[in-house]
């Protein structure tokens, strides 16, 4: 009972925390002791820094890590991708934190710390509630849609690219209260990839659903989705499947994505280890399936922490194919940056392992104003009324955790 | 050794992998094209690629520096590449294929394969060849079963082939059988 009050109180803090999925409950990371706010600049500087936590105390080797966020820009920048600009309002590019607490969340609760007074709260009077102070409005109406539909459209058939994502967002004035948010979306959508920052100036809700980059040692997993099913009464598992087996859309668009996905980690891994370990399966969520694979490789000898990112970064699925020249066709197109959308959450340790996601399905609250972006991908067999609409769907969800 | 161009698309280094097995594989960016490692492999790849092959003039100029001088293989923009050099057409198609799955059969013009032999093979083009396409030398010498799209080229004299389709990708089900035969041409 005690620890539950620390953690009570802990939310209630002013003190920035992070709160992350993991696969049998959450881990909480807080006390953080450094904070670096990345740009084009230091971002060499960081990777560098990561190198050397190897050599840190092994005794404090639970909080041996930095764990954050490469915002798309910044993705961009490290793949040599121009992005023109773009109004933007002034988010930092990434920012990753070391933290010195973690809470492990099971069934029990476990606190370990390398500080002695991490118990030394105190309660914070002008807490924040999630209030609305103006309606969501989207940026970009449905003709405006159909027009850069029907352009994209055009660059398909040329074979500029081959499947592109169309990004819209929502935005409304706001506070919120990302601790009591977060609990609120993970009782009905506990994504795998779910995470939480909150921090003095921002925070972030997001129950982002795909893993990128799982790195244990030399191996290396990605587990891309390509393919979204709305739950219904009809629909179990097994006619999930069969679905999508059939549904030629779906798999043209999953089997695009699953070569582009063998190919990055073709850049990164020794010859002949990269497999596709499990083929075209479907996983399910509270409201909807997902057509999953994943796909494995051994890394080579001296891939950097840098090397993988590059290779990775920012992840197919959720930009489109070919990467480089769909992500040319997207910077000319948006003029609104995309912020933390389609970057990446996760963490790197001491033994340069690391975790990271796909940022999707997320709220970012900054400056009063709440964001949530959205995006469906344009490929040959799409249609410009669905793909608005799927877009809505996927935002709706958030939209209502503010009621 | 392979010198392999790439012309920056999400599937190369499948392609890099799959070559690998038979030789030291060097690849260079469609932009930083290594004259003196080019000029030293004995076999040219041209990459897959978003666009058209008039995007891509150095690639262009490579094919004609190195035609009968070294063996030259294109996979899908690369192959539409070398038919652009050859007095090919390249046109939209009204069906587009992205990360479609078809059957193709070998014709009677191959000389490394078959004659009826088919593949179930994995295909990633909007545009293709213009036909009638007459050539002396380029033949083409597979097509799909469906739409009669040219899917292979082969130049026995200078040793020239090329793939429309991806041999590299999972959804072509004997790629390495045919790149093998490519490598020992």
């Amino acid at each position: 009972m005690k620890k539950d009050y620390y953690l009570e109180k802990l939310y209630n803090s002013k003190k920035p925390l992070i709160i992350y999925k993991v696969r049998n409950g959450y881990d909480l990371f807080t006390d953080f002791s450094e904070k670096i706010i990345l740009h084009k600049k230091n971002i060499d500087n960081f990777f560098k820094k990561v190198k050397k936590l190897k050599k840190l105390k092994p005794s404090n080797k639970f909080c041996n890590m930095y764990i954050g966020f490469f915002g798309y820009q910044l993705l961009c920048n490290l793949i040599n991708v121009k992005v023109s600009r773009q109004k933007n309002f002034q988010f930092p590019m990434g920012i990753f934190y070391k933290p010195e607490t973690v809470v492990k969340i099971r069934k029990n609760i476990t606190i370990r710390s390398s500080l002695r007074n991490f118990r030394n709260l105190f309660d914070n009077k002008i807490f924040n509630q999630t209030k609305i102070l103006s309606p969501f409005k989207i940026n970009i109406d449905f003709d405006r849609y159909r027009n850069i539909f029907n352009k994209f459209l055009i660059n398909l058939r040329e074979g500029k690219t081959y499947q592109i994502k169309i990004c819209t967002k929502y935005k409304n004035k706001s506070t919120i209260d990302p601790v009591s948010m977060f609990w609120k979306l993970m009782k009905t959508n506990a994504s795998p990839e779910s995470f939480m920052i909150k921090d003095k100036n921002y925070c972030i809700v997001s129950c982002s659903p795909e893993t990128l980059i799982e790195k244990k040692g030399k191996f290396i997993t990605t587990k891309p989705i390509a393919g979204t099913l709305r739950k219904t009464k009809n629909i179990n598992i097994r006619k999930a499947h069969y679905f999508f087996k059939n549904n030629i859309k779906e798999t043209k668009e999953h089997n695009m994505i699953v070569d582009l996905e063998r190919s990055d980690l073709s850049k990164i891994c020794k010859y002949n280890t990269v497999k596709i370990s499990k083929m075209k399966y479907v996983e399910e969520y509270r409201h909807l399936y997902h057509y999953v694979s994943e796909i494995r490789g051994k890394l080579k000898e001296n891939v950097t922490t840098k090397d993988i990112i590059t290779a990775m970064m920012p992840g197919g699925s959720v930009i489109g194919c070919p990467k480089i020249s769909t992500l040319n066709l997207l910077n000319q197109q948006e003029k609104e940056s995309r912020n933390i959308y389609t970057g990446s959450f996760g963490y790197i340790n001491s033994e340069l392992d690391m975790r990271f996601n796909n940022i999707i399905r997320t709220i970012i609250n900054f400056k009063g104003v709440s964001e949530i972006a959205v995006a469906s991908g344009v490929v040959i067999d799409s249609s410009a009324k669905k793909e608005f609409n799927e877009n809505y769907i996927k935002a709706k969800s958030l939209i209502n955790l503010f009621r | 050794m392979i010198y392999l161009i790439d012309h920056q698309d999400s599937f190369t280094f499948n392609l890099v992998h799959l070559l690998s097995n038979y030789d030291d594989v060097f690849v260079s960016n469609y932009f930083e094209i290594d004259d003196i490692k080019i000029a030293r492999s004995n076999l040219i790849v041209f990459s897959s690629g978003p666009g058209t092959p008039s995007n891509y003039p150095k690639t262009s100029y490579i094919y004609k520096k190195f035609k009968g001088k070294k063996k030259i293989l294109g996979i899908c923009l690369g192959f539409q590449q070398i038919l652009y050099n050859e007095k090919g057409r390249i046109i939209r198609q009204d069906k587009i294929y992205h990360g479609h799955q078809s059957k193709i059969r070998v014709l009677k013009s191959s000389i490394l394969f078959k004659a009826n032999q088919s593949f179930k093979v994995g295909r990633y083009h909007s545009l293709k060849l213009k036909e009638p396409y007459y050539s002396k030398e380029t033949l083409i010498t597979m097509r799909c079963e469906e739409t009669r799209v040219a899917m292979a080229i082969e130049n026995k004299k200078d040793k020239i082939y090329g793939f429309q389709f991806h041999p590299e990708s999972f959804l072509t089900k004997n790629g390495k059988y045919i790149i093998q035969k490519i490598i020992s041409a």
